[in-house]
């Protein structure tokens, strides 16, 4: 009896240790990135299209703050916890100023830390895994003129505490092996024109639109076999609309009266682009250049 | 007599319902006087918007008919936020932030009446784009802190 107790702890511990060698971070090399010249222009674009600011804005009540620079600390309450996203100005001590872009390609697009260890996903890089290197280095080389600023990162209030945070945030690796999270970059569907792929990978990937438009399973990973069709608003605030067949439940007439709901929102009066965050992504949207909106409203009035 | 004894008790009856009726309408919930109200805001900035949207012609009649409805809607939208109206029988969009923040919810109720009143004033095509804009951005503004997104 003690043995097979004694074969199945050491079962169990081999398990364990494979688990945790298994859910080790996987970051790619620095051989990994071709050479590139980084366009900041292009960087902009997509700085604004991915809503870094968004998330990374400073803290509500921060006076001093410029509200234009992502210093951070903003509340970002999730089922899993309450998330100050840091800062992600280019100052060297408390923000990404010395940053390789091996390191930054590697947050963004495997949610990988340069120390090394795995990023809460409440960081989409779940979605931005779908950019392509070139695209997250002209993000870069935009943040990298950004002003610096001085602003220290405030920890995550996770229900269980900083001793599981260690195993979580382990245990997470497991989470990106199995909930069909893979680092994968954009395919273009050579179906479609380019106007249509432009928009996908808009909204797949930079945009993250389906972070908060498609439904997650009971593993917390999107369903993808449900994918755009609307959930539970990540920050509890009810629902987020389904955005399929918007045409046919007459939602929005064509592509070109959504890229205008995208571009004005509420000042044109299309209702429903305020609440639950949108307003902010609606601004973002406002910003990028007319053809990515036209894109971006392609893609979604296709999906019925 | 008979006869009189019948139309006055239907004249009672009559009255007796027309007051619950009366009574039915005054004692609707919050929740649906704020839904209905904001119903008309979203007619009247629809018929704004058309005209935006070149699907109307610019008329100035219009313009200040449907403006002013909007402001005037927006106004009495204050008092459809009574303590108490948080939730109740009808599922409403409202978020308890309305409640912690009664003074600046009111400001910017009051900011957007402004913004109506001002596009009421307009008479010229030329200027109508920007009043749209500016009285957009006040919808904007309070809804992204105060409503619910709903499916």
């Amino acid at each position: 009896m003690k043995r097979i107790l004694a074969a199945g702890i050491m079962a169990g511990g081999v398990a364990a240790a494979a688990g945790w060698v298994l859910a080790a971070p996987d970051p790619l090399p620095a051989t990994a990135l071709k050479p590139h010249t980084a366009s900041i222009e292009n960087g902009k674009r997509l700085y604004t299209a991915a809503g870094c600011l968004s998330c990374h804005l400073p803290a509500k009540d921060d006076k001093q703050a410029d509200m234009s620079l992502p210093s951070g600390g903003r509340l970002l309450k999730t089922p899993a916890g309450a998330f100050y996203p840091p800062n992600i100005t280019p100052d060297t001590e408390t923000g990404i100023g010395g940053w390789t872009d091996i390191q930054f390609v590697n947050a963004v697009k495997r949610g990988i830390s340069p120390d090394g260890r795995h990023y809460l996903p409440a960081f989409p890089y779940t979605s931005y895994s779908k950019m392509s290197d070139a695209d997250v280095l002209d993000i870069k080389a935009y943040m990298d003129t950004l002003k610096p600023v001085q602003a220290a990162n405030r920890p995550a209030e996770l229900p269980l505490g900083l001793p599981v945070e260690t195993i979580m945030r382990r245990g997470l690796g497991m989470w990106k092996l199995t909930s069909g999270f893979e680092p994968a970059e954009f395919v273009k569907d050579t179906a479609k024109d380019d106007i249509w792929n432009l928009g996908a990978y808009l909204v797949q990937g930079p945009g993250h639109c389906a972070e908060c438009h498609t439904p997650r399973d009971w593993a917390m990973a999107l369903d993808t076999s449900r994918w755009m069709a609307g959930g539970p608003h990540p920050e509890g605030e009810g629902k987020v609309p389904s955005l399929r067949s918007l045409k046919s439940r007459g939602r929005f007439k064509d592509a070109a009266d959504l890229a205008l709901a995208l571009e004005f929102g509420e000042t044109l009066g299309y209702d429903k682009m305020s609440s639950g965050g949108m307003a902010a992504v609606q601004t973002n949207m406002s910003k990028l250049p007319a053809e990515d909106r036209t894109a971006i409203a392609t893609y979604l009035m296709s999906l019925e | 007599m008979t006869s009189r004894l019948i139309s006055s008790s239907r004249t009672a009856i009559f009255g007796l319902v027309a007051a619950l009726g009366i009574t039915s309408a005054a004692f609707a919930s919050p929740i649906e006087d704020r839904q209905a109200n904001m119903k008309a805001v979203g007619k009247a900035m629809g018929a704004l918007a058309a005209i935006a949207k070149k699907e109307a012609p610019f008329d100035a009649a219009v313009v200040n008919t449907n403006a002013t409805t909007l402001a005037n809607n927006v106004k009495e939208s204050k008092a459809h936020f009574p303590e108490g109206s948080e939730t109740g029988d009808k599922e409403t969009w409202a978020k308890a932030e309305i409640w912690q923040n009664k003074a600046d919810f009111e400001a910017k109720a009051d900011k957007s009446v402004e913004a109506a009143m001002q596009m009421a004033a307009v008479t010229e095509e030329a200027n109508f784009g920007a009043a749209l804009g500016a009285l957009g951005a006040t919808c904007k503004a309070c809804h992204q802190d105060y409503r619910r997104p709903k499916q």
